[in-house]
């Protein structure tokens, strides 16, 4: 071992050891997060409303993490699928093999209204990339009923909502949001 | 050194496969161990919590695990990729710098969602055992086999049971001084705690002995007094052979046993050896805990009921 060329000589060619690892996990959904996925499936968006602090949590997580007690579905809530752009980002996909996206397209964070915390990741469809504002008032496009799977974990809408859209309503003030940009 | 106690335990226990979210499932465990101390949360001045992504396969789960602590306004905190122990132990010098008095030290383990066989070979190094994907259920069946070559134990053991894949979720508090005194009827004052860690490579050890175990419970000071129960993380019964040998607890009656479930264990043998003190069952006690292959990493907690 001493020996080893690899550190004795500097100007030695450097061997690499292709080591693959492919590890396989069941995904559960817990029940709050089926709750939710059944919801979405209908076409409604669900929160939990801490009993304490009062903010409204969508997706619920089955607890309120500031105020550190349970929540369930006596404070099950439904919030609105229209809210506003916090923030945004354009992405210039880079082609590889299984990549879909062609064009530029736009990922924002959603205040959704009756919510106290966006949603991130989220589609923007029917506007043009350099008029994306914060503010932007958006609107749910539902995907079809029979392709809304929701995220197993509930960490998101999965596929139920297909992107937002403008409503075309004037844009909501700075005070709206300044309290949920990153 | 500061006198440092822990005043309440709580755990899950093992479970069998749960739906919960990590973060779901620790949250009352944690809620129950800060009820139980009597302090309030927000009294709390250092967290630390142990656990490892890899076992549910939910990259940064240990920073949503945060969510079941209560961390706003900001905490301060810390994690460890290991059993929850070595969490506790990283608590327990926090609390040595002295400017805090209250730690909370927490584990989460997932392990029903992959194979563990699989998984835990990415613990091995990454030249020599990693590639042959040997396992730490093949790994124990070798030291298995060398410790009933050595004649440590009577019969050969042809087969080592699977390893375990619960989930579970532990929490202690850990408090300082007087302040522990006050909370607590009977305190588990922590009296030693030492890690250490035998070679990576299995190949250079001697699988028939665990000389880091030795040498954690000789520093922690386990020969000190007679150990009145000793808690420790053994997944196969060879395992509880090497550990008492190294321990110098070969005629010790009260020994639980056991390693379920994985990055939990350890702290819940701690806690229970902890409670034991608590309820006035024990006045000295040890808590033991592992990790790594062929119990490669073993950490001591001797603690004392008397100040």
């Amino acid at each position: 071992m001493a020996e080893d060329t690899a550190t004795e000589d500097p100007g030695a060619p450097v061997r690499f050891m292709p080591q693959l690892i492919g590890l396989d996990y069941t995904i559960k959904t817990n029940p709050v997060a089926a709750a939710f996925g059944a919801a979405l499936a209908d076409g409604r968006i669900t929160g939990h409303r801490c009993p304490s602090c009062q903010r409204v949590y969508a997706p619920p997580k089955g607890f309120c993490p500031i105020c550190v007690v349970p929540t369930g579905e006596a404070d099950l809530v439904e919030v609105a699928d229209r809210g506003l752009v916090t923030s945004w980002t354009v992405l210039t996909p880079i082609q590889y093999a299984g990549q879909k996206e062609r064009e530029d397209y736009a990922l924002a964070s959603i205040l959704l209204d009756g919510a106290d915390g966006t949603i991130g990741q989220q589609r923007l469809v029917d506007v043009p990339l350099d008029e994306i504002r914060m503010g932007l008032r958006v609107e749910a496009v539902w995907a079809p009923p029979d392709e809304r799977v929701a995220d197993d974990r509930g960490y998101g809408l999965g596929s139920a909502v297909s992107g937002w859209r403008p409503t075309g309503e004037p844009d909501a003030p700075p005070s709206a949001y300044q309290e949920h940009t990153l | 050194m500061r006198d440092v106690a822990i005043v309440s335990f709580a755990t899950t226990g093992p479970l069998p496969a749960v739906d919960d979210t990590e973060t779901q499932m620790l949250f009352p465990v944690i809620s129950e161990a800060i009820e139980r101390s009597g302090i309030p949360r927000a009294d709390i001045g250092f967290t630390c919590s142990g656990s490892a992504d890899y076992l549910a396969g939910t990259p940064f789960a240990f920073v949503g695990n945060l969510e079941a602590v209560g961390a706003w306004p900001p905490i301060s905190e810390s994690h460890v990729d290991m059993d929850g122990a070595w969490a506790m132990y990283e608590a327990w010098v926090r609390l040595q710098h002295g400017d805090v008095d209250v730690a909370l030290a927490f584990s989460s383990g997932i392990s029903s969602r992959s194979d563990l066989r699989e998984v835990l070979c990415l613990q091995n190094d990454p030249y020599y055992l990693m590639p042959l994907w040997a396992d730490h259920g093949s790994l124990a069946g070798l030291q298995a086999r060398a410790v009933a070559e050595a004649g440590l134990v009577d019969e050969v053991v042809d087969t080592v049971a699977a390893p375990p894949a619960s989930d579970g979720a532990a929490a202690v508090i850990m408090v300082a001084g007087d302040r522990a005194r006050e909370v607590c009827e009977r305190p588990a004052w922590i009296r030693g705690i030492e890690h250490r860690s035998d070679p990576h490579y299995i190949g250079v050890r001697d699988l028939a002995d665990v000389p880091s175990a030795q040498v954690a419970a000789a520093a922690a000071g386990v020969g000190g007094g007679p150990i009145d129960l000793a808690e420790l993380s053994a997944a196969h019964p060879h395992e509880e052979v090497l550990l008492r040998r190294a321990m110098g607890l070969a005629d010790l009656v009260e020994v639980n046993a056991g390693a379920d479930p994985l990055m939990v264990a350890g702290l819940a043998h701690i806690g229970a050896a902890a409670t034991a003190i608590h309820e006035g069952r024990a006045g000295r006690t040890l808590g033991h805990a592992a990790s790594g292959p062929c119990l490669q990493q073993n950490l001591v907690c001797v603690m004392e009921g008397t100040p």
